[in-house]
């Protein structure tokens, strides 16, 4: 067996890779700057910053897994490649959590939507947390400079009958749609971006910014948590962090400390602002935590005339934002209107229900469609998100409750769902929710969702999207850090992940995080070269 | 709507704090943190159930449990015929295989839920393990080896339409960890018209070639 990929040579050829798993002992190393998160933040700043002739040290809580690992299993990459094994939810269980934990964090999983911030989202900023610097024609070349490096463009191929569906049924209603800019090269459009691209076309971090780090001397620790950063006087003086044993999960007795000049967090918008929780850093007027976004999702699933084979092909290529911005940035809550894969597991997660019914409903998966909406938070007086705290083992949480303006917007969702898909052709349409029927025409549907219990666990609600939580802005008072991801009270500390997003996108966010990861990476390594 | 916390005639209320019982996750504060010691007094069994010899698991006493009880896998092998309906198959033999191997994925994936949410499920068990919380929040009389399928069933329904969230929740959790580990499961795509990933790529791809 002979693996020719990018992380297998390069494991040949010496990188300085360390499996937490493998450690005996305590042990204590330094660098420049010590980096916690191998995502689509922390890859960049790492790829940046060894590049700029920094010393820098990964650490990664999940594994490192790459193509030997990826044999398109749902079962196997769920339990491997996702926090809590794909179980994650928030604080009540009401909304499930999609999220990456491995090496490459979400990109290793993401569904390869690459979209800039929509300039409305850039300009809110601006105007709302004091962030001039981030005006929409000043972060035009970090996206094009990201968009570059992460090989993104329009999908040139025809999309798949899923996705298509979503194209027909705008089109007949009038409502506007684009093709997806993905990060591909060389794809072959076989619909397994979800479970670990099994083919290295995918250009997340994993296939990028982490081989480029790894190759100017960068260190990765993978399977070793970062339990907290310690203060001396005013700085940070290391990271104490624990190795995990080979299942990823138990937690060892050997600790690492890892000590730098500079230490940047991007452990996501869950774990970034758990583990500033954790050690207790300075946050004066209690921001950290707070403010946390999500993109609430909720689904509609068709049964068409025509095999859709939702399994296969690229898994997200049409999208619709007919919805999003319609009302206003800070207006009714707005929905960006994609498709999600339905491979057998993700389905009979997805589309709730149990005995006989359950039987037929996953038996007809090959004439299944699936339409869902990203709703965007955070822009408005009633939609002031969630917060993270810690549980009593440290580890963090999410309690996101769902307003009354969300619950409008995802009534609203329902509708406009439910409408494409006849549009498009659909015999049945079922909303993701208890109370749910099969429905065979648009009005049945329509006079359905008007009774609908909008609740937390009636409606199925799902996140891929994690965002704030140490939100950035230029009042100390309302932010956690600056607009270049600086911490405002420890001079040693800069948060590079989307946790620093004042609001929620409006879009898939990976591109949002590479963009300004760069950004202020560049600038980091400026800093610290000085 | 029967409220399934309406208690049967003659009994008094156990105490419980419904209002944090609503407010919390799978099992949550609820009165939970009490259930698994009184659990562990009153004989359920609250340890890992380990290696089953091959007559209990009538199937592989190779697996190795690591955190369903032998109490808990009574429970699955009586809701797993509620939850996968006519997907199991129908012959005595075959179906009791489909139903352990499908328990021992339960506990494989539960294995990397990680400590939270084992605790969330550990208390969801063992408050449908408990004889009186049996009774009066799943509103099942006998047992679980003890309880039909039609008595299962009528449980799962009444836990997905009632207007209590936390029993919503319980719903889902069961139902969503069973289906998840029974349709995605190699043998049972086909149940769900999924033929797995193209044969092509998988013959062009370095993962699956043998060494």
């Amino acid at each position: 067996m002979s693996f020719n990929d990018r992380i297998a040579q390069g494991l040949e050829s010496g990188w300085n890779v360390i499996d937490g798993a493998t450690l005996t002992e305590n042990h204590t190393a330094e660098a420049d700057v010590v980096i916690v998160g191998t995502g689509a933040g922390g890859g960049t700043t790492a790829e940046i910053l060894a590049k700029s002739g920094l010393s820098v040290i990964l650490v990664e809580e999940g594994r490192l897994y790459y193509q030997k690992d990826f044999k398109m299993d749902e079962l196997t990459s769920y339990a491997n490649l996702y926090q809590e094994g794909m179980s994650r939810t928030t604080k009540d269980g009401a909304i499930a959590i999609l999220q990456g934990r491995c090496v490459g964090g979400s990109t290793t999983v993401n569904w390869t939507s690459s979209f800039r911030t929509p300039d409305a989202t850039l300009s809110y900023w601006v105007k709302q947390f004091g962030l001039e610097a981030l005006s929409p024609q000043a972060m035009a070349p970090w996206f094009e400079g990201r968009e570059a490096r992460h090989s993104m463009s329009p999908w040139e191929m025809a999309p798949n009958l899923n996705n298509d569906i979503l194209r027909q049924g705008c089109e007949k209603l009038g409502f506007s749609w684009q093709v997806i800019p993905r990060n591909v090269k060389g794809c072959w459009n076989l619909g397994y971006c979800g479970v670990g691209c099994p083919t290295n076309a995918k250009q997340g971090a994993l296939m990028t910014t982490i081989p480029g780090a790894l190759d100017n001397n960068a260190t990765l620790y993978h399977g070793l948590r970062a339990e907290r950063l310690v203060m001396k006087q005013d700085k940070i003086d290391a990271l104490q962090a624990i190795a995990m044993a080979s299942d990823g999960i138990t937690p060892t007795n050997i600790t690492v400390t890892l000590k730098a000049k500079h230490f940047v967090v991007a452990a996501s918008a869950i774990g970034s602002p758990g583990l500033l929780l954790r050690s207790k850093l300075p946050d004066p007027y209690e921001r950290l935590g707070k403010r946390s976004f999500i993109h609430p999702v909720n689904a509609s699933v068709a049964q068409m005339p025509k095999l859709v084979d939702p399994f296969y092909g690229a898994p997200q290529s049409v999208y619709s934002d007919e919805f999003n911005f319609r009302d206003g940035v800070d207006g009714d809550a707005g929905y960006k209107l994609e498709v999600p894969p339905l491979h057998p597991a993700m389905s009979a997660g997805v589309v709730p229900g149990h005995g006989d019914e359950q039987t037929k409903n996953l038996a007809s998966l090959p004439w299944m469609q699936s339409v869902i909406a990203l709703v965007r938070d955070g822009f408005h007086e009633n939609s002031t998100g969630g917060t993270v705290s810690l549980r009593d083992d440290g580890s963090p949480m999410l309690d996101y409750p769902i307003s009354d303006y969300l619950w409008k917007g995802l009534r609203n969702a329902f509708y406009t769902m439910a409408e494409i898909q006849f549009a498009a052709g659909a015999k049945k349409v079922r909303l993701m929710h208890l109370d749910s029927d099969w429905y065979s025409s648009w009005a049945d549907a329509k006079a359905a969702i008007d009774g609908f219990s909008m609740k937390p666990h009636r409606v199925r609600l799902f996140t891929a999207h994690q965002m704030g939580g140490c939100g950035m802005g230029s009042n100390p008072e309302e932010s956690v850090v600056n607009g270049f991801g600086e911490h405002h009270q420890v001079s040693n500390l800069s948060v590079h992940d989307a946790s620093i997003f004042p609001t929620s996108i409006g879009a898939n966010p990976q591109l949002s995080v590479y963009a300004l990861a760069a950004r202020n990476s560049t600038r980091l390594a400026q800093r610290l070269k000085a | 709507m029967t409220d399934p916390l309406t208690l049967p005639e003659g009994q008094d209320s156990i105490s419980l704090d419904r209002r944090s019982f609503l407010r919390t996750g799978l099992g949550g504060a609820l009165f939970l943190g009490t259930i698994s010691v009184t659990a562990g007094l009153s004989g359920c069994a609250t340890s890992p159930a380990g290696r089953l010899g091959a007559v209990e698991t009538r199937m592989d006493a190779r697996y190795k449990f690591q955190f369903l009880t032998a109490d808990d896998i009574k429970l699955f092998e009586a809701l797993l015929p509620a939850i996968l309906g006519s997907a199991l198959p129908e012959p005595a033999n075959a179906r009791r295989m489909v139903i352990a191997s499908t328990v021992e994925r339960i506990d494989a994936g539960i294995q990397k839920f990680g400590p939270a949410n084992q605790k969330e499920l550990r208390q969801l068990f063992d408050l449908l393990n408990l004889g009186v919380t049996r009774v009066t929040i799943a509103r099942l009389w006998s047992p679980w080896p003890n309880v039909t399928t039609k008595q299962a069933n009528g449980f799962l329904e009444r836990w997905r339409s009632s207007s209590i969230g936390l029993f919503n929740n319980g719903y889902m959790a069961l139902t969503k960890i069973s289906n998840v580990a029974f349709y995605g499961y190699q043998e049972n795509w086909h149940l769900s018209g999924y033929p797995g990933p193209p044969e092509w790529a998988v013959q062009a791809l370095p993962q699956f070639r043998k060494a």
